[in-house]
């Protein structure tokens, strides 16, 4: 039981409080809610935009045909490898038959093997990968081939296709075929030759075809490029494989027969038209597509790691006195260190490599070119970013020849939310902290003065109940206030009552004394008259004597009654003195040996220091005498052994009295209030003392305590055991 | 001639009681119930004792009143204080204000009119010449029997009936230890432990009034009292 209670939680008054206060933390949560709420209506927003942006651009291309009749747009369908797109280059590239000054070279190559070959007459050992750019007014081409023998053209061979050559026809803007052959004696500048379909024209150099043949270990590479001005839609290269000197070729692989017109690739590069009127939309801060129906972009325009939409607005540099100050500081490297844990800074450096610039994919493309416009959340490809997609039809001729898609990440958004954060958190973090610290401060002062009331209620009223003190009501005109008034009251009500009580018997003897004067005087009267007739009945006069004798008996449980208010009374006009209390103790015991002559006193004095012999009070040494009469007295009636063992010691300017007996113990209960008024044990007192010469009312050790308070001294009972018995412990303080 | 005794007491059934057992002892006895019937009466002739009651009817302390009234008559008139109130503060105010003697109910009608005997006898002595065969001197102590008074150092040392017969109690056999309940009997009260603590203790600031070392009553701690003679404190002091 007392151990459930002791684990029992408190939860005091201001925790209370402060749990009350936390629901402060459901503003930071209704404002962070709002934020986000605002930025679900701007992300709607730079939607709509998105596909405004998208429609408008799209406005500008439909129904100009002419836009994409020279790029390949109408073909139904397109095949890889054979048909093919030229990526627009950004830098110019070196002629050296290194790839490493064109980008993303891995991603942008066509690897052609055996399913591409055009005819075998050895198992092949020919395979090559081909990348092709666009660069201002020139295509560029590619080859890396794997050969296991490269066989050069002899040094004064005539033939330019015995040996390994690269053979490469595209139309003209007539439609005319072209052809030429690149068939080098050497590494370094290529050889590019014209041919035409009779075998018997001598090949003419074309020197407008320039570029660079590179042996590498694995075979060689071929970088050329070929002047835009005069080359049409249509495309094909092969590579033609000799593995010995002199001898036709074995195999040939390439991305259509070069000399037939009719089976030749495609080739879309990046439409200058259509680029300038993109390149009048890039100014909307997105990124710009336009693809053709095979998904393969014609131009476009911006990048989307600047497409941050148009609620990207430049961070206003801070003025050079504000960085300075304090507050700016504080918020640089403390507060935003901290919001920065729980917010994510937009990152302008990812990587999205969800599009191929040859074929473009996503559910919103597909839908654009089935004549719908869409848009579609993404992420980038290493998730760092939120791009917004928006793609709309391009119609020529009621048919969707191609889709502008715009896109923009949300990191204009995401910043404006982050700002608009930052001062929320800001506003939020002062709120509460204030809030949190008023609220501590309430709660402090609340708890400290219930406290404070609690200590004083405490205060007031001693272990046995009695009313020690009177509480000082508050002025404060609050429940608290009323609490106390109400308490003070209380006490002092207690206080009068507890008063009344205690004065009681003296009252009550007060009151009795004049009723038992009225028989006394009356019943003496009697006796007197009785004595004067002198009649020789005498039968009346046993029973005046009985009554006599009551009465008396009446009158000194009156007189006892009294005693304690008097003896208060009479402490408050003692005046005190210094006295030895060895002296009275000594005189004391010899005076209890002749009054209790059948009683064995024996005293212990314990003081060891023999220089000093005295043993000075400042007090009443009448009154000690009258403590030590009743404790003696009391003692003596329960004593079994008839032993009383009185010892006296010092400890810390206290002279400690202890005096004992052996007979029953005090019940456990009882031992607080034993110094109490009107508490006495003798009823259970089994040596049944029924017929006691003097009336007990218990008053006799209330006098005890009444004498001690008065020298500031203590006194109490406990039980001692082997012998079974009770000790009474007087402590008193000596003068010092 | 006979001697007129007054009662002050509002109960009625004490006021007959005292004055039946006091005419029978043949003393004229005149009953009042409150003050203004005592007063009215007093201004018209003092009686020779006037026993009073401090409470009387609804006067708190009519009975003082009373007292100072007829000690403003009278400075001879013996008053005796008879009432229900013993404390301390009560009996010290009823004495300075000039009774004679302050009683408790509780005092048997035999002491009280022991009491009242010797305040006539007294008053009687007072008006004979002093007569040396009542006088007993022990030291500066000059007790006598007849006239009850004690001079202490040739000096008048005014104590009532009960004081006086504490010390004489005491002063009969210097050295031996009287305890408490010897006192009451010698002095024929009957009061508690600490009623004699303060009658002693009042008694030896009435001494000392004429002399500031007076040491004579020495309190055995646990026993009682004892008379030192002035002889051996003399001798302790030098």
């Amino acid at each position: 039981m007392v151990i459930g209670r002791s684990l029992k939680l408190r939860f005091g008054l201001r925790a209370k409080l402060l749990l009350l206060s936390s629901f402060l933390f459901i503003i930071p949560w209704f404002g962070y809610q709002y934020v986000w709420e605002m930025e679900k209506y701007l992300r709607f927003g730079q939607e709509q935009t998105l596909v405004g942006t998208a429609r408008a651009l799209a406005t500008a291309l439909h129904e100009r045909e002419n836009l994409f009749n020279n790029q390949a747009s109408f073909l139904p369908n397109v095949e890889q490898g054979k048909d093919l797109y030229g990526y627009k280059l950004t830098q110019a590239v070196q002629l050296d038959g290194l790839h490493n000054d064109w980008p993303e070279f891995n991603q942008r190559t066509h690897f052609y093997h055996h399913q591409q070959q055009l005819f075998a007459k050895e198992p092949l050992s020919l395979n090559f990968k081909a990348s092709v750019g666009k660069y201002d007014n020139y295509l560029y081409l590619f080859f890396q081939v794997v050969d296991n023998h490269l066989i050069f053209r002899g040094k004064n061979t005539r033939s330019i296709t015995n040996n390994d050559h690269l053979a490469l026809s595209f139309s003209d803007n007539n439609n005319k075929l072209n052809r030429f052959i690149i068939s080098n004696k050497k590494t370094g500048w290529i050889s590019a030759f014209n041919v035409t379909d009779d075998d018997t024209n001598i090949p003419e150099p074309a020197p407008h075809i320039q570029g660079h043949w590179l042996l590498t270990p694995q075979g060689y590479n071929v970088e050329l490029r070929v002047p835009l001005d005069n080359l049409g839609d249509n495309i094909a290269f092969a590579f033609f494989d000799v593995d010995k000197k002199g001898s036709e070729a074995v195999s040939a692989i390439g991305s259509a027969d070069p000399s037939n017109a009719e089976s030749l690739g495609t080739i879309v590069v990046p439409s200058p038209e259509i680029e300038r009127i993109v390149k009048g939309m890039r100014y909307t801060n997105s990124s710009i597509w336009v693809v053709d129906q095979h998904h393969r972009v014609l131009a476009s325009a911006g990048s989307l790691k600047s497409a941050s939409g148009v609620w990207h607005a430049k961070e206003k540099q801070p003025k050079e006195n504000e960085i300075r100050s304090l507050w700016y500081q504080f918020k640089q490297h403390i507060l935003f260190p901290l919001y920065y844990k729980i917010l994510t800074k937009p990152s302008t450096d990812f990587i999205d490599q969800l599009y191929d610039e040859q074929h473009l994919r996503g559910s919103h493309i597909v839908n654009a070119l089935t004549g719908e416009a869409t848009s579609q959340w993404r992420l980038t490809t290493d998730k760092k970013a939120l791009v917004l997609s928006a793609a709309y039809p391009i119609f020529i001729n009621n048919q969707v020849q191609g889709a502008v898609i715009v896109e923009e990440t949300t990191n204009g958004i995401r910043t404006l939310r982050n700002r608009a954060l930052e001062k929320l958190f800001t506003v939020i973090l002062a709120i509460m902290s204030l809030g949190a610290l008023a609220f501590l401060l309430f709660a402090s002062r609340i708890s400290s003065r219930i406290r404070h009331l609690s200590n004083q209620a405490e205060l007031a009223i001693d272990k046995q109940g009695r009313i020690i003190g009177q509480m000082r009501a508050s002025n404060s005109n609050d429940e608290i206030g009323d609490l106390s008034r109400s308490f003070a009251t209380a006490v002092n009500r207690l206080s009068e009552y507890n008063h009344y009580l205690e004065s009681m018997s003296s009252r009550l003897s007060h009151e009795l004394r004049t009723p038992i004067a009225v028989v006394k005087t009356s019943l003496e009267n009697l006796s007197l008259q009785e004595e004067q007739r002198a009649q020789v009945d005498k039968s009346n006069s046993p029973y005046i004597e009985r009554a006599q004798t009551g009465i008396n008996t009446l009158n000194l449980i009156l007189t006892n009654m009294s005693e304690a208010t008097r003896l208060e009374q009479m402490l408050t006009t003692t005046e005190k003195i210094d006295f030895d209390l060895l002296q009275v103790v000594n005189g004391c015991i010899s005076g209890y040996q002749q009054v209790y002559p059948s009683i064995k006193f024996s005293f212990n004095n314990r003081i060891c220091d023999s220089k000093r012999k005295k043993l000075l009070l400042y007090g009443s040494p009448e009154h000690i005498v009258q403590l030590l009469d009743k404790v003696i007295s009391n003692g003596v009636e329960f004593s079994q052994d008839n032993k009383i063992t009185v010892e006296l010691n010092t400890n810390n300017n206290n002279a400690e009295l202890f005096i004992s007996n052996n007979g029953i113990l005090l019940p456990e209960q009882l031992s607080e209030n034993l110094f109490d008024s009107m508490v006495s044990l003798r009823d259970k007192n089994p040596k049944g003392y029924s017929k006691q010469a003097v009336p007990h009312l218990g008053l006799g050790l209330y006098i005890s305590r009444l004498i001690c308070q008065f020298h500031h001294g203590k006194i109490s009972a406990y039980n001692h055991h082997d012998p079974e018995g009770v000790t009474v412990h007087i402590s008193l303080p000596t003068k010092v | 001639m006979t001697k007129r005794i007054a009662i002050v007491e509002d109960e009625a059934a004490i006021r007959e009681n005292y004055a039946d057992v006091l005419r029978s002892q043949g003393y004229q006895v005149q009953t009042y119930a409150n003050r203004s019937t005592a007063t009215q009466a007093f201004n018209l002739r003092l009686p020779n004792l006037v026993i009073l009651d401090i409470g009387l009817d609804e006067e708190y302390d009519g009975g003082f009143v009373l007292c100072q009234q007829l000690r403003a008559k009278s400075a001879t008139l013996p008053i005796i204080f008879l009432t229900a109130r013993d404390n301390d503060f009560d009996t010290v105010s009823g004495l300075r204000i000039g009774a004679d003697d302050y009683l408790t109910k509780d005092i048997s009608l035999p002491h009280l009119t022991a009491r009242i005997s010797a305040l006539f006898r007294r008053q009687e002595a007072l008006k004979q010449p002093i007569n040396d065969e009542h006088i007993t001197r022990s030291g500066a102590l000059t007790v006598d029997s007849q006239r009850m008074c004690i001079t202490w150092q040739n000096k008048s040392v005014d104590l009532t009936i009960t004081e006086f017969w504490l010390v004489h109690a005491l002063a009969k056999h210097p050295g031996h230890v009287k305890n408490r309940t010897q006192l009451m009997s010698d002095s024929k009260i009957y009061v508690d432990d600490s009623t004699i603590t303060s009658h002693i203790k009042r008694i030896r600031k009435k001494f000392m009034q004429n002399d500031a070392n007076f040491d004579c009553i020495e309190t055995v701690y646990g026993m009682g009292y004892r008379w030192l003679s002035d002889n051996s404190t003399r001798d302790d002091e030098d």
